[in-house]
């Protein structure tokens, strides 16, 4: 048994400026801490540590997740949190058009090395925009939404912090590679929830510059991780029933770790162009069942398969089964 | 002329795989080796050279290049950041990756050899003389464009060299580690002072027992006081035959660092067959041979307790200087070992001088070659009145 999170916070509203303040009890550290001043719909403006606009299942609120982990894309690829300032908005016909932009210390809590030794992007640029083209429309449509997003910052010359890790943590490809340049992320995502479904997707691209770094200190083809999910729920009870919410889930997800390079021999050198990468593939299967407001039981299946298992927890297997119950209690 | 052309292109690919591990291990031809490591790792190679630090290089000879292969330093005594002995893994990062058939080579620096001949033309002896040994060349080599100096090219000791030389790859090789002091004695009933010495570089993930209890069993056989059952017991454990002739041939090379050396046993693999506990001797680092032409037959046979006990039998002392004998003979026959150093000097000659990292000036280069010629000269002659002397 292990306790995820245990937040506590406080948010709210004084004139036109929204504040949120929150506390990890668990890992002692500051979560949410911003001043958000949204006088005009069009243009608002955050300053203070958040989540970095990037990525659809990252920015959801653990709260709201259909699964018990987020998606390994959102987990490892999107950045996650960190200091900053952006403008955001809604705009175009009663905001058929979101945005958020902004320029932030680095490049999220989740690209931050679990060594010193690991390195991240330093100062980042991200963006991300969303369309809502049916929004206030009677049409069964009337919920999609889609848009993309980017960052971008430097990395300096280092192993990057990033892994590849299993749903449990296990690391299933080593990335000690030297990098150094650009670092680039690109998203897309759309969500849809017709009636007492809800399906969403989301694709993220992570490329890391290697510049200089080849055995005759040129340049190698940039590291690439990326990855796509698509995920799905249905309603099986109405939410005034008796019985609460009960509703069924499914996702498919995979993460992959390489370099753009082919038709060489792939090598485990660090210096190598062509890199022997890695694919995880993950399948969810789920039931979450919310009685009332405050309670929420999660209940998933987790299948988990790993391109090359050599180089994962077990090399001797390939692919893995795991059950996780979740207990979630909001006051 | 197109088709003259078009046939030329066409057989141009065929030529470049056609090159052999023979070819590279040509004695009569001087190489040119390149290595290509990011300025960063090769400055860390250098500073952490007293570590077994691998970093990443590609490898090239005669246009094949090999990408991503692992480079470390090696050696014990010859360690140096300046000329640094290397070890080259062309599997270490690529699974399965070979160069002509190879899936490592050894770049020795043979610092502490001013004639920088030693090692090439000792294993062309012992080969010479029937003994399994790694094939050798010279080779200049470059890193990043830049001459770091004349090596020897030696083939490692593995699977495939088993293969090749004893039609056996599948048993279980150890590599000799010098710790000083052994002279093989019985080191106890633990395993580990084994392991410490004897470093499996087959079937590592194999278990201590069966690893290394024949081992222990070898030394402990070797050690027991009774002689009448010494020779069967001990013969079950190593091919007493061939140790006498390792030994023979060694002495015969007036080699000190050798399984009789001079701070213990050194400079050896230990194989053993998968189907028998039989163990026998190969040849490794000959780069302190051709020392004294007058080294007596029996130095040092005293210290060692497997040889003291071995030459007490009329057959085994017989066979030794069978051995020496035939050396000696061997050696001298169309002067083949002046031949040898003769032909490796002049193709060596312009590399060594132009190498700036061998232990010795041109002058002492020049008197090291002069003092191994001259120990070809005399030693047969030397060898063949002991060996008449001792029957």
């Amino acid at each position: 048994m292990d306790i995820a999170r245990r937040r506590v916070g406080v948010e709210g509203r004084v004139s036109h400026v929204d504040y949120q303040v929150e506390y990890e009890l668990g890992e002692r550290e500051w979560r949410d801490v911003y001043l958000d001043y949204r006088q005009f719909k069009a243009v608002q403006v955050r300053g203070g540590v958040f989540k970095l606009p990037f990525g659809l299942d990252e920015n959801t609120s653990p709260t709201n997740l259909d699964f018990v982990y987020r998606a390994r894309i959102s987990a490892r690829l999107a950045p996650g949190r960190d200091r900053g300032v952006s403008v955001h908005g809604k705009v175009l016909k009663g905001g058929v058009i979101s945005y958020e932009g902004g320029i932030f210390g680095g490049d999220g809590d989740n690209a931050r090395p679990g060594s010193s030794q690991r390195v991240f992007g330093k100062r980042t640029m991200a963006a991300r925009v969303l369309a809502h083209p049916f929004r206030g429309s009677k049409s069964f449509l009337s919920s999609l939404q889609f848009g993309g997003a980017v960052t971008g910052s430097e990395v300096p010359l280092g192993f990057p912090a990033i892994r590849a890790r299993t749903v449990f943590g296990e690391s299933f490809y080593d990335s000690d590679l030297w990098v150094y340049g650009h670092r680039q992320r690109t998203g897309l995502e759309v969500r849809w929830q017709p009636r007492r479904a809800s399906l969403q997707a989301e694709y993220i691209r992570l490329s890391d510059e290697r510049r200089g770094q080849s055995v005759e200190d040129g340049d190698l083809t940039p590291l690439v991780a990326q990855g796509w999910y698509a995920s799905g729920t249905y309603a099986l009870t109405r939410k005034r029933n008796r019985l609460g919410l009960l509703e069924a889930a499914a996702r498919y997800e995979t993460l992959s770790f390489g370099s753009r390079s082919r038709g060489v021999e792939p090598s485990t050198s660090a210096r190598a162009d062509a890199v022997l990468g890695n694919l995880l593939r993950v399948t969810t299967l789920g039931v979450n069942w919310q009685p009332n407001r405050w309670v929420k039981l999660q209940a998933n299946l987790i299948r988990e398969a790993i391109g090359s298992p050599s180089m994962g927890p077990s090399p001797e297997q390939a692919a893995f089964w795991s059950r996780v119950f979740r207990l979630q209690l909001t006051l | 002329m197109i088709r003259v052309i078009l046939l030329f292109v066409l057989l141009a690919p065929t030529v470049a795989r056609a090159q052999s591990s023979d070819e590279f291990f040509d004695g009569r031809t001087l190489h040119e080796i390149h290595l290509y490591v990011h300025s960063r790792d090769l400055a860390e190679l250098r500073a952490r050279y007293w570590e077994e630090l691998y970093v990443p290089a590609d490898f090239e000879w005669r246009g094949i290049r090999v990408r991503n292969v692992g480079v470390r330093v090696r050696g014990l005594a010859t360690r140096s950041d300046i000329k640094m002995g290397l070890r080259i893994d062309f599997n270490r990062y690529t699974a399965a990756q070979a160069f002509l058939g190879m899936s490592a080579l050894i770049l020795d620096n043979a610092l502490k050899d001013p004639s920088l001949l030693r090692e090439r033309i000792s294993m062309a002896f012992i080969k010479r003389m029937g003994q399994p040994a790694p094939r050798e060349s010279f080779g200049r080599v470059y890193i990043n464009g830049s001459y770091e100096g004349l090596y020897t090219l030696v083939e490692a000791v593995d699977s495939a060299f088993l293969a090749r030389e004893l039609g056996d790859g599948l048993g279980y090789l150890f590599e000799h580690r010098f710790i000083g002091g052994f002279y093989g004695e019985f080191l106890g009933e633990d395993y580990a002072p084994y392991k410490l010495r004897f470093e499996a570089k087959t079937h590592e993930l194999e278990g201590e027992y069966t690893l290394y209890a024949p081992i222990r069993e070898l030394f402990r056989e070797v050690n027991q006081d009774v002689d009448s059952v010494w020779r069967e017991r001990v013969s079950w454990f190593v091919d007493l035959p061939q140790v006498v002739t390792h030994v023979a041939i060694e002495t015969f090379l007036a080699e000190w660092d050798g399984f009789l050396g001079g701070s213990g046993m050194a400079n050896f693999y230990l194989y053993r067959p998968v189907q028998t506990n039989v163990h026998r001797l190969i040849a490794w680092d000959r780069d302190t041979t051709f020392q004294d032409p007058e080294t007596r037959l029996f130095d040092r046979v005293a210290e060692n307790a497997l040889m003291s006990r071995a030459l007490r039998f009329s057959d085994l002392r017989t066979l030794f200087l069978d051995v020496l004998e035939s050396c000696a003979r061997s050696a001298a026959q169309d002067q083949w070992l002046e031949n040898e150093i003769a032909g490796a000097h002049q193709l060596i000659r312009d590399a060594a001088y132009a190498d700036n990292g061998k232990p010795s000036s041109n002058e002492e280069y020049e008197t090291a070659i002069a003092h191994l010629m001259s120990f070809a000269q005399r030693r047969p002659a030397f060898v063949l009145d002991e060996v008449a002397k001792s029957r």
